[in-house]
């Protein structure tokens, strides 16, 4: 079943106004849990999960740093009278991990639209065709720049660079460095794409015709009907439980 | 006599590589191929054959999962980037993407003076490499703001630097007039003189043909000697 990229964009966006409001670990579970079973039926490959076991350390760094500098309620753990893990920074670190989760989990609900689509449906909200055509651009470009990060990352270390033997500021000074390709890649390009654009007559008359036209159909106003009423009843348990 | 002496020195040796990017189809496959230090092989193929993915294998930029590469006896795997660097250039088909400082002369020093040499041998090193190279009278300009032709050359002087025993250039003619490719092959020659092996990606026909000793081709997803 296709669904339109507006729907997907409520669904987005209901749980990701979950994840940002709600504060209960347990009810951020529900989400984190429900978004899952969505993208999954979504038809969303987990690649990116099994990148992401490269972010764990990140992830418990996360945690530990939370907790470090929020204490509260019980001690857990300490070392030299330094507190390093209490039950309230713990659940603070983990809040942050399944927001984190869901807003990455549910964004994927996405990623089965065309950019061409998103843009028609921004469009049909009534966003400026600009404002929608940079969005698009912005997507498009994504891939592109990680690629050029990567190379550049690769090409610093070719100099006989030896990160890994590095302390840690002066790696955190490589990467300062990695922005310079990255970043004069970028301005290259938005030149010459203002160039093309301007030729190619862009913005040349008030109105755009376009050949897509997206239609919601029932299905898509029930999907969009349910994910508001899931937000509001998350809303009102989370109300009603204080 | 020339086959032993060649199979014993071996400097970048495949083993049945194949290699495919995400989600894309196979585009080497069963690669088996030795690299000499005591000569200039060019490597020549259509837009798009993967000519530049496999100098990426050779130089452990990309790695796969279906066979290997030695550099030197040692399988490329196990061989951090930063060591690879000492031992082979490798020069982009983009030097851009290899450029990090805001001027030529802090480019060509940055990664020895990074690395805690101090810095009177380092500066020495690189007025004798910006003279090798001619780079003369940019010493100060951003290597964002020369000539594409210039851009290579830097990126080139800061491979250099390292001594690299090999090197590895990707189009190193795109964007040179007849001037400079006479330069470049002078400079490969001197390279040649001082015992450095090379590879050159390249379409340059004429430029192949005065400079490679051996030439293979990648077509197909197969790599031959031509
Ligand atoms: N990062 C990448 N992800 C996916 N596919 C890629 C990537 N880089 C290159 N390719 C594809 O791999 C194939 C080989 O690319 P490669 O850059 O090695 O070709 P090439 O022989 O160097 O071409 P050229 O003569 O244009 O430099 C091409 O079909 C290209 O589209
Ligand atoms: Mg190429």
């Amino acid at each position: 079943m296709k669904f339109d990229p507006r729907t997907k964009l409520i669904m987005v966006f209901s749980f990701s106004t979950l994840a940002v409001f709600v504060i209960d670990i347990y009810l951020l579970l529900v989400v984190l849990l429900i978004s899952i079973i969505v993208s999954n039926y979504f038809k969303e490959d987990w690649d990116f999960l099994k990148r992401a076991k490269k972010y764990i350390t990140l992830l418990m760094g996360i945690v530990l740093i939370q907790s470090i500098f929020s204490p509260a309620g019980e001690i857990l753990l300490s070392i030299n009278k330094i507190t390093i893990l209490t039950t309230g920074g713990l659940a603070k670190g983990i809040r942050v991990i399944l927001r984190m989760l869901i807003i990455i989990i549910s964004a994927t609900i996405m990623k089965g639209s065309s950019p061409r689509e998103i843009i028609q449906a921004l469009i049909q909200w009534k966003v400026p065709y600009e404002i929608a055509f940079m969005v698009s651009l912005s997507i498009r470009f994504i891939p592109i720049l990680g690629e050029e990060a990567k190379d550049a990352f690769t090409a610093i270390q070719l100099r006989g660079i030896e990160i890994d033997k590095l302390s840690l500021g002066k790696r955190f000074k490589i990467y300062s460095y990695m922005f310079m390709p990255v970043l004069s890649g970028v301005i290259h390009r938005a030149k010459e794409l203002s160039t093309s654009l301007e030729a190619r007559a862009f913005r040349a008359y008030p109105d755009r015709t376009s050949y897509i036209k997206l239609e919601l159909s029932k299905k898509d106003y029930l999907i969009m009907l349910a994910s508001l009423l899931f937000t509001v009843l998350i809303f009102g348990i989370y109300i009603i439980m204080g | 006599m020339k086959e032993a002496y060649r199979a014993n020195e071996a400097f970048i040796e495949i083993e049945d590589l194949a290699f495919s990017y995400k989600r894309s189809p196979v585009i080497l496959n069963n690669v088996n191929i030795s690299f000499y230090k005591s000569e200039i092989t060019a490597i020549i193929g259509p837009n798009g054959s993967g000519k530049t993915t496999l100098g990426k294998l050779m130089s452990g930029i990309l790695s796969s999962d279906q066979g290997s590469v030695f550099l030197e006896g040692t399988n490329i795997k196990g061989i951090t980037l930063g060591n690879i660097g000492k031992k082979v250039g490798y020069l982009f088909q983009q030097p851009e993407r290899q450029l990090f400082n805001p001027t030529v002369k802090e480019e060509i020093g940055f990664a020895h003076l990074f690395m805690g040499e101090p810095k009177d041998k380092v500066e020495k090193k690189v007025s004798k490499i910006i003279e090798e190279l001619s780079l003369q009278g940019l010493e100060n300009s951003s290597p964002y703001q020369i000539s594409r032709g210039e851009r290579q050359r830097v990126a080139l002087a800061a491979i250099l630097i390292n001594e690299p025993s090999f090197l590895i250039l990707d189009e190193p003619t795109t964007g040179l007039d007849m001037v400079r490719k006479e330069k470049l092959s002078e400079i490969l020659k001197r390279f040649q003189q001082q015992n450095i092996g090379m590879v050159i990606i390249s379409h340059d026909k004429s430029f192949i043909k005065s400079n490679a000793d051996r030439i293979v081709e990648v077509s197909g997803g197969e790599v031959n000697e031509v």
